[in-house]
């Protein structure tokens, strides 16, 4: 796979691309490492583990209010009644909006964040901005991504700093009041649950 | 390490919107290169303390310059080269052969493949706090002032700062020392709430909290 991305894009590769590829052939012609162990991570994260994973815990969590409880007292539990659970999964917990309370998630230190739910995260989400921003500007960081919040909500600003992975709970739009379970996750995108964006109900309706 | 990993608060970084931002990685080595890491770790080809403490300990300009996938792969080559997988020079030396146009064949070993991907699905909880807790739930809290040369999970826009306590989440070694191989015993992890004031000093923004997972060793009472 890394041989024919060379025969796809021809620009010579970066010194890093380069420097990747060679420990890669190292690891490779020595036996250490697999190729095929490589795809199958990679393929991991693009293919099963993903923003997907999250919105079916939230649309369940909204469809269903004993499903909800759980998942908000024992998140790894509920997260795997679903079948989803793995690395940087292994104490999940969820943070429920609420009309006057708004959670967003972070990791300051590092880029810690919760892969089995989320898949791996944003470029942004890694970011020096974000990571130095967010907890100390968290209302100039939402409205940079078009989330204004009334001075009447209690931003909480969840710092990954220990071995606790965070998802946000979104509020559900009162217009999807009698919407499937599908259509739901639909409309819970990654940002919902990272805390950066809130779902909106005419994105499903288009869709 | 007080790092410039530890970015909380730090100023002069611009937007966080960027075109691309959206995406998880831009270029296809980014994530075999995650994969490495993640084998590097399982299969026992590294050595020293884990991907993390390396990363902190780039050199900051390095850090600052280098994409987050960058830097896995600095971190994977070094504990490689600790653990003597690899010898200093041979990446080196990898590089010259494949800009001269060597092509390196894969290696195939399926039951590697099931590992990883095992070992990725596989969760390893904290373990459960302990009833004997030095803080409860409502308690106020002030970090300590501290200034670790290492690892520490303790971010200098918390120190010196009073919280309250909003629960115990488990408990577990501190990673300050317990990355360095110390065998170290579980110690409560709280649930420390700040008040923005109590961070920051007054702000043009209207308050807010700020939440972190506290070892009992950062901690005293307030």
């Amino acid at each position: 796979m890394t041989h024919d991305h060379d025969h796809h894009h021809p620009r010579p590769a970066s010194a890093v691309e380069l420097r990747a590829r060679a420990l890669e052939a190292l690891l490779a012609e020595r036996g250490l490492v697999s190729t095929d162990a490589i795809d199958a991570v990679v393929e991991l994260y693009e293919q099963d583990v993903g923003p997907q994973n999250g919105a079916k815990v939230v649309a369940r969590a909204w469809a269903d209010e004993r499903y909800r409880e759980r998942l908000l007292t024992a998140a790894n539990e509920a997260i795997a009644e679903l079948g989803f659970a793995g690395a940087e999964g292994d104490n999940m917990v969820v943070v429920a909006n609420a009309p006057a309370v708004h959670n967003v998630i972070v990791c300051t230190l590092c880029s810690c964040y919760p892969w089995p739910v989320l898949g791996l995260p944003p470029s942004w989400y890694k970011s020096s901005p974000y990571r130095a921003r967010v907890v100390a500007e968290p209302r100039a960081v939402l409205r940079e991504f078009g989330l204004e919040l009334s001075d009447e909500v209690e931003v909480r600003v969840w710092d990954s700093s220990a071995e606790v992975r965070y998802l946000v709970l979104p509020l559900r739009p009162p217009e999807t009041e009698d919407w499937s379970e599908e259509e739901l996750a639909a409309i819970v995108t990654r940002d919902c649950m990272i805390g950066t964006a809130v779902p909106i109900a005419r994105e499903a309706a288009i869709a | 390490m007080d790092g410039v990993h530890d970015m909380g608060g730090m100023h002069g970084f611009g937007p966080v919107v960027e075109p691309g931002g959206e995406l998880a990685y831009h270029e296809r080595w980014e994530p075999r290169v995650f994969a490495i890491q993640m084998l590097v770790g399982l299969e026992g080809l590294g050595a020293g303390p884990g991907g993390r403490p390396v990363r902190e300990g780039m050199d900051p300009a390095h850090y600052l310059a280098a994409s987050y996938y960058e830097r896995w792969l600095y971190s994977a080559e070094q504990r490689l080269l600790r653990k003597g997988t690899i010898a200093p020079g041979e990446v080196e030396g990898a590089i010259e052969r494949l800009d001269a146009g060597e092509s390196v064949p894969g290696h195939q070993d399926a039951a590697m493949a099931e590992r990883i991907v095992a070992h990725l699905r596989s969760v390893y909880p904290m373990d459960t706090p302990p009833a004997d807790a030095r803080f409860g739930p409502g308690q106020r809290v002030r970090v300590k002032r501290m200034h670790p040369a290492g690892h520490t999970r303790c971010p200098r826009y918390v120190r010196g700062a009073d919280g309250v306590v909003e629960c115990v989440r488990g408990a577990e070694g501190l990673p300050d020392r317990a990355v360095y191989g110390e065998q170290v015993a579980p110690e409560p992890v709280y649930s420390v709430a700040f008040r923005s004031l109590d961070l920051w000093g007054p702000s043009e923004e209207t308050s807010w909290t700020v939440l972190l997972d506290l070892w009992d060793s950062y901690l005293e009472p307030a």
